[in-house]
């Protein structure tokens, strides 16, 4: 059984005279253990994703309808109570800038202890324990004085993994990583990662890593959705992704990174931007700017279809594959 | 060999951590003594800029890559060093003598929300430097200009009364460039252009700004962290750490073969897409605060190969055998 089962799921955000759809039909599940990756420009809808896992959408965003569900409860429907029970304990989240999310006037143990004795009822001396344990766990040097500073005394990595720590409390199932080492140094960046991927290979925890960048994508998740304009485009193992890119936007998406072209030539650019949520284009969103569109393309939305181990919503590939599968009918026949 | 068109000598800028006046007053072995806190965001750097190329400087946040660009462009003055455009020193200029030089640098900022006047339509964000700088245009040859500059840009000249909140983050930074452009520069700063933007229009600028360099002949200063970039994009890099230069080479050297450990464990922790890279080099600790000059080299505390001498006296920059210059003395004694 699936651990978590996102299905159909669409969210949008009411506004005065409209309601702007921001996912679209999102459907995937994730396993005990397992690490997946989405993947996808600003404005793909990404990080509302993430929030709408723990229904930490706000106002006037809002589910409206699909349902996702954790081993075989639902979350969609839970009230808040519930949902508190859910958040942090079953399924925790990491946020993009590390002194956004820690609260800048009080110190870091008190935001600690305060976390885990919010959820279980035991005495602020054996909360302190478990803290300082979990800060050793995330490699902070000299965890006992760390736990008395503030946020602010802290470099960004310290912060992450004080947040990591935070995350690790309450001994979740799944943790959501919204774009995690966006705003730190590449060195600073691959020791988070490294952090990160022993934390869930040792204590079997899922991850949903949410990112931009396709390097680090491929050094941490198993399996990747692209999302493009509010929908899944792609989905697959990361390796068959990265290697064998099947949708025209992925394809356009790995080839604009300047290791693609040699040094000095000019960089393959997927040309336009990504539509805003009001100007969302008719049939297969991506067709204003794909190479391979076709008048079909402009009228109707691809349904997912599977090629290898991945499935891509995409006409290009779907009558690639049936003149495939045509070909090798005949070949049968003669 | 030409005269290099950007040369800096010695380069130091120290920032006053502005304690109050009451504050600087500390005890200091039974005496009451005044002591000023200095952060050395440069401290004695070299580097020379030829015509027509693309030096990029690397390094971790905090080691002075935005302070250099800011010091050469003449927006803080330095504490100590020179510059010289050409072979005229630039550093010691006043605003009215440094008017021709403004004309031929200009400088592309970060962040394109910010850098764009929002009050502004890009008609009058980009006509006031070319007015600005040459009175004798009349007002129609003005606009034709913007229009030559803005599809030269990629940006449709009817848009050019649309204000910059009317456009996507690539298409401002193609506005700043555009702007950058307007007064026909040879030397341009950009200043981390890329960072705010997504990969598939990272592209787009990363070739507008090639394109603009060949129709030119331009050269630029890029600063930035995203290794990828560089590789792709530069002639020579310059790798920083804490206020110094610690290693210079050209673009296919520096990738080929690092010497400086820092230049080391900063390539092997660039993510890359295949998956048979080797671990990052870890390196223990994060950068130290700039605040007390360091004596001996820069890199010692998270240094592996560190050894007595480089806590005693600071390296030099060596030319290698390869063209490349490090300033290590691991490299230097043969242990690495």
């Amino acid at each position: 059984m699936n651990l978590l089962s996102v299905s159909n799921l669409n969210v949008s955000f009411r506004l005065k005279h409209q309601d702007l759809a921001a996912l679209i039909d999102i459907s995937f599940t994730l396993n005990r253990g397992e690490r997946i990756a989405i993947v996808g420009e600003s404005g793909a809808g990404k990080s509302v994703l993430g929030f709408s896992i723990v229904n930490l959408i706000g106002k006037p965003g809002h589910i409206e309808s699909g349902s996702i569900k954790l081993e075989n409860k639902e979350l969609t429907t839970m009230n808040l109570r519930q949902l508190q029970e859910v958040r942090g304990k079953r399924i925790a989240m990491i946020f993009q800038d590390p002194m956004m999310t820690l609260n800048p006037v009080i110190t870091i143990g008190d935001q600690l202890v305060e976390t885990i004795r919010s959820h279980t009822k035991i005495s602020y001396k054996d909360a302190r324990n478990i803290a300082i344990e979990k800060l050793h766990h995330v490699q902070i040097s000299s965890a006992e004085k760390r736990f008395y500073q503030y946020p602010h005394e802290l470099s960004g990595g310290m912060r992450q993994r004080v947040i990591i720590a935070s995350v690790l409390l309450l001994n979740p199932d799944i943790i959501i990583a919204d774009e995690p080492t966006t705003a730190l140094d590449v060195t600073i960046q691959a020791e988070i990662l490294q952090l990160l991927l022993t934390i869930c290979r040792d204590n079997g925890v899922a991850l949903v890593l949410i990112s931009h960048d396709l390097g680090v994508v491929s050094k941490v998740a198993e399996r990747t959705l692209v999302m493009y304009a509010g929908r899944v485009v792609e989905e697959g193992p990361t390796l068959e992704i990265i290697n064998d890119p099947q949708h025209p936007y992925t394809q356009g998406l790995l080839n604009a990174l300047p290791q693609m072209t040699l040094p000095g030539q000019r960089l393959n650019q997927i040309k336009g931007n990504m539509p805003s949520l009001a100007e969302r284009p008719t049939g297969c969103a991506f067709h204003p700017r794909c190479p391979y569109a076709t008048p079909r393309c402009k009228q109707e939305q691809p349904g997912f279809i599977h090629s290898g181990e991945s499935s891509v919503a995409c006409f290009m590939v779907e009558d690639m594959l049936s003149e495939f599968a045509d070909q090798s009918d005949q070949e049968v026949n003669e | 060999m030409t005269t290099p068109l950007i040369q800096i000598s010695g380069l130091e800028k120290a920032f006053s951590t502005d304690e109050s006046w009451l504050n600087q007053w500390r005890l200091q072995q039974g005496k009451i003594k005044r002591r000023k806190d200095n952060v050395h965001a440069l401290n004695g750097v070299n580097l020379t800029i030829n015509q027509g190329e693309t030096l990029c400087v690397v390094g971790e946040t905090g080691c002075g890559k935005s302070t250099l660009a800011r010091v050469i462009m003449g927006l803080t003055p330095p504490s100590a060093g020179e510059i010289y455009y050409l072979d005229q020193r630039i550093d010691q200029l006043n605003d009215k003598e440094r008017m021709f030089f403004r004309r031929r640098m200009q400088m592309v900022f970060q962040n394109p929300y910010a850098s764009l006047n929002p009050r502004m339509t890009v008609y009058q964000t980009l006509s006031e430097p070319i007015a600005f700088h040459n009175p004798q245009l009349s007002r129609y040859e003005i606009d034709e200009q913007i229009e030559v500059l803005l599809e030269s840009v990629g940006i449709s000249a009817t848009s050019s009364d649309h204000y910059p909140h009317e456009f996507s983050g690539g298409q401002r930074q193609r506005i700043s460039l555009a702007r950058a452009l307007s007064v026909e520069p040879d030397f341009i700063v950009a200043d981390e252009p890329l960072s705010a933007l997504d990969v598939s229009v990272q592209a787009q600028v990363l070739n507008l700004m090639m394109d603009k360099q060949e129709e030119r002949n331009l050269s630029y200063l890029f600063i930035t962290h995203d290794l990828a970039v560089v590789e792709h994009f530069a002639t020579r890099v310059a790798v920083m750490y804490l206020g110094r230069v610690c290693e210079l080479a050209s673009t296919t050297t520096l990738f080929d073969y690092p010497k400086h450990p820092y230049t080391q464990a900063l390539l092997s922790a660039i993510p890359r897409l295949d998956s048979n890279t080797a671990q990052p080099i870890r390196l223990i600790g994060e950068v130290p605060t700039p605040i007390e000059k360091p004596i001996g080299c820069v890199f010692q505390a998270r240094c592996p190969y560190a050894n007595q001498r480089c806590y005693e006296s600071s390296p030099k920059m060596i030319l290698q055998s390869d063209a490349s210059s490090v300033a290590c003395h691991a490299v230097e004694e043969g242990r690495l």
